[in-house]
């Protein structure tokens, strides 16, 4: 059976997990290609006009999938961690099979993969996707551990500072290239906090990091910071619902106190309804002030890429100028 | 103590009673208007949703008029208005504001408690007042609850324009001022009688409309451009909202169990739907508008405010219900720069065709009765 696993969302966070569990279930694992205009395009057509364009991606990619395979498997993320409180991710990940069922009538097959820690555990959504497989316990049960395998190799790759398009192409082909150019030490060094389907999908966030790489900045992601450095910074901030924009708030307060990092960019979405008020808290409960330079970049899917460059390499200018070293003018190529 | 809360339809009405029985001055800004939207926008994240934007207006209109705690309904649900108040707050303290912030849900019951101790007092008569306060809250709460019922039944049918209007005007600013239960009661008496009494024009097949979507663009009027009034008084159409300020100020107190039999209903039956909670009132989003079908409405208007997330989740679905249900549906999207002449003119577009449907309908069943959304399906 071949399962589409549509390149958006969760895809950056768990395909190594999923990929390896369902091919270790005899399943023939078939992601779609990095997004590209025509999936954007399709993504933009057929969904709803105020959603995130990361929403948007991921119909367009389904839209793609559609026909090329014998069934689509959406993650549903409810809860990922248990706490005192609820907890949640955003209820478009909540929903997401939903939104698609409803907006794809035609689907050959929709598979879900449920993850609700508050209620049961991790594996209690691996069951339920095997049992609608009709994978044999005992097969699961060896899959399990294998793909937990996958995933710690995945995270390990990421707590490198590799971003996460980069990290699942290395999980793919090899990990034994050279470390790529914006992990080499420059002048100024920029920290990228943002949801990793907008660090790691470079058609969305308009090859931000590329242009990093270019003004000679090194590049750290909010994707690199282990669980306890996270949970360390965020048991200082006060509670959030929302479990992913509790780790960027967290990352986000983490690189503004580091004086190893001369600015932050925050990376968001328009229309994404959790960043709508973290970014407020970012800038009113963390209060960036001296050294620790805070942009926002709000994407959609008209950003173009000559507006990203000109913005970043104005930024990178402005912090070259902050610190007294010259600017990339003559740099960039 | 002064505490100010945000507009929210005629919640100020039960609102005030409440603060004012415990023994608190209540400070009710004025109508959300240009200015408060202006206001709100301005200091308001970009693209955060239009309600956050109207209540900050609505605190920056009350603290300018002199209240010193701001109350707001907070918590940690998946929907951003659990956050509203944290937010809000640290905007408003940004801006140079001082006032204490009475959040009521997150905080422990205690602390609420301890910041109306110095007015409400101690023992058996603060006990007193806190129960009366409570059911002033019901009693207004209901009262103004089935003054809008009775209002949306009445105005699409009245004979002469605006005169519906004028007694619900009227009988609202009575009962804000009325201060005992017995009072209340008797005004609810009274405006009964007096809008029943109003002379009607004769029914034939009144195009009945559900309308569905995000609490607040539904309850407040200055946001939705007074959908419910204008539907009724200047198009003559009977336009029923699935939620009500009733509903909203009454079902977490537990003062009213039929409530939540509602909602526990409404819940099971969007699970085929949305198997998981999303926070908002996506539950009376999906059931309101499978009832509307069942209920014999010729259409369901969604309204909701911009960037909204579990509107937007509903959105992808309603128009499967609708197709199948074969039940008319508007879409009506909500921001700081919707416009009056825009929304009516899809309002015009919706309810043209809602008519000319029920025309086909009837010269294919050959009966001049009316028939609801069921015979055409």
């Amino acid at each position: 059976m071949r399962i589409g696993l549509p390149r958006a969302l969760m895809f950056y966070r768990y395909y190594p997990f999923l990929k390896a569990f369902l091919e270790e279930c005899g399943c023939e694992v078939y992601p779609s290609p990095p997004t590209n205009l025509n999936i954007l395009g399709m993504g933009t057509d057929v969904c709803v006009e105020d959603i995130c364009v990361a929403v948007k991606v991921l119909f367009g990619h389904v839209c793609h999938l559609e026909g090329k395979v014998d069934a689509v498997l959406i993650p549903r993320l409810v809860s990922v961690e248990k706490r005192g409180y609820d907890t949640f991710t955003c209820p478009k990940l909540i929903a997401a099979p939903d939104m698609i069922r409803y907006t794809f009538p035609h689907l050959p097959a929709l598979l879900e993969f449920t993850v609700d820690v508050a209620k049961a555990p991790w594996w209690w959504g691996c069951i339920r996707l095997g049992r609608r497989l009709d994978v044999p316990l005992r097969r699961m049960a060896r899959a399990y551990p294998a793909a937990l395998r996958e995933q710690s190799r995945y995270k390990g790759l990421l707590r490198k500072g590799i971003l996460p398009a980069e990290a699942l192409d290395r999980m793919e082909n090899g990990d034994a290239h050279a470390l790529p150019s914006y992990l080499s030490p420059g002048d100024i060094t920029v920290a990228v906090v943002g949801h990793p389907y907008l660090l790691g999908d470079s058609l969305i966030n308009k090859r931000l990091v590329h242009w990093l790489d270019i003004c000679g900045a090194r590049v750290l992601g909010s994707s690199m910071l282990g669980d306890e450095v996270i949970e360390a910074e965020a048991s200082r901030l006060s509670p959030l619902s929302w479990s992913y924009e509790r780790e960027l708030l967290a990352a986000a307060s983490h690189f503004l106190n580091r004086c190893d990092v001369d600015g932050v960019i925050y990376l968001t979405s328009f229309g994404c309804g959790p960043d709508s008020l973290v970014t407020e808290m970012v800038r009113r409960e963390l209060r960036p002030s001296g050294n620790n330079v805070l942009m926002e970049l709000v994407l959609d899917e008209h950003s173009a890429e000559s507006g990203m460059r000109t913005r970043v390499e104005a930024f990178v200018d402005m912090l070259r100028y902050q610190q007294g070293k010259p600017s990339c003018a003559g740099r960039a190529s | 103590m002064k505490v100010a809360f945000p507009h929210m339809g005629n919640a100020y009405i039960p609102l005030r009673a409440l603060v004012e029985t415990l023994g608190a001055e209540a400070v009710v800004p004025e109508r959300p208007n240009r200015v408060t939207l202006e206001n709100g926008s301005r200091y308001a994240p970009e693209f955060v949703c239009l309600p956050f934007k109207i209540t900050l207006g609505d605190c920056i209109n009350a603290l300018e008029k002199g209240a010193d705690t701001l109350a707001m309904v907070c918590g940690m649900w998946a929907c951003r208005f659990g956050y509203y108040a944290r937010v809000q707050h640290l905007i408003l303290r940004d801006l140079g504001y001082e006032f204490d912030s009475l959040l009521v849900g997150r905080e422990d019951p205690r602390v609420i408690w301890e910041m109306f101790r110095p007015v409400v007092g101690r023992g058996a008569g603060a006990a007193r007042k806190v129960a009366g306060a409570l059911a002033m809250l019901r009693v207004k709460a209901g009262a103004v609850e089935e003054l809008e019922c009775l209002a949306r039944k009445v105005r699409p049918r009245e004979r002469a324009a605006g005169s519906t209007d004028a007694l619900m005007d009227s009988y609202l600013g009575k009962l804000d001022e009325a201060s005992s239960l017995c009072r209340v009661r008797e005004l609810r008496k009274e405006m009964r009688e007096a809008l029943q009494s109003l002379p009607l024009r004769e029914e034939n097949g009144l195009i009945r409309v559900r309308i569905v979507g995000e609490l607040y663009v539904l309850l407040e009027p200055s946001l939705n451009f007074d959908l419910v009034k204008r539907l009724g008084g200047y198009f003559g159409v009977e336009a029923q909202p699935v939620l009500s300020t009733y509903r909203w100020l009454l079902s977490p107190l537990w003062l009213d169990p039929l409530l939540h039999l509602s909602s526990s209903r409404a819940r099971r039956l969007t699970r085929s739907y949305l198997p998981y909670a999303l926070g908002g009132e996506e539950h009376m989003t999906i059931t309101g508008t499978l009832d509307a079908f069942k209920d014999g409405y010729d259409g369901v208007i969604h309204a909701y405010p911009l960037t909204c997330m579990p509107e937007n989740i509903c959105r992808t679905i309603l128009p499967h219900i609708s197709s199948r249900m074969d039940l008319p549906l508007l879409n009506l999207c909500f921001d700081e720069h919707t416009s009056t002449v825009g929304t009516i003119t899809r309002l015009e577009a919706f309810l043209d065709m809602l008519r000319s449907r029920r025309e086909l309908a009837n010269r294919a069943t050959g009966a001049g009765k009316a028939t609801g959304g069921r015979e055409a399906f």
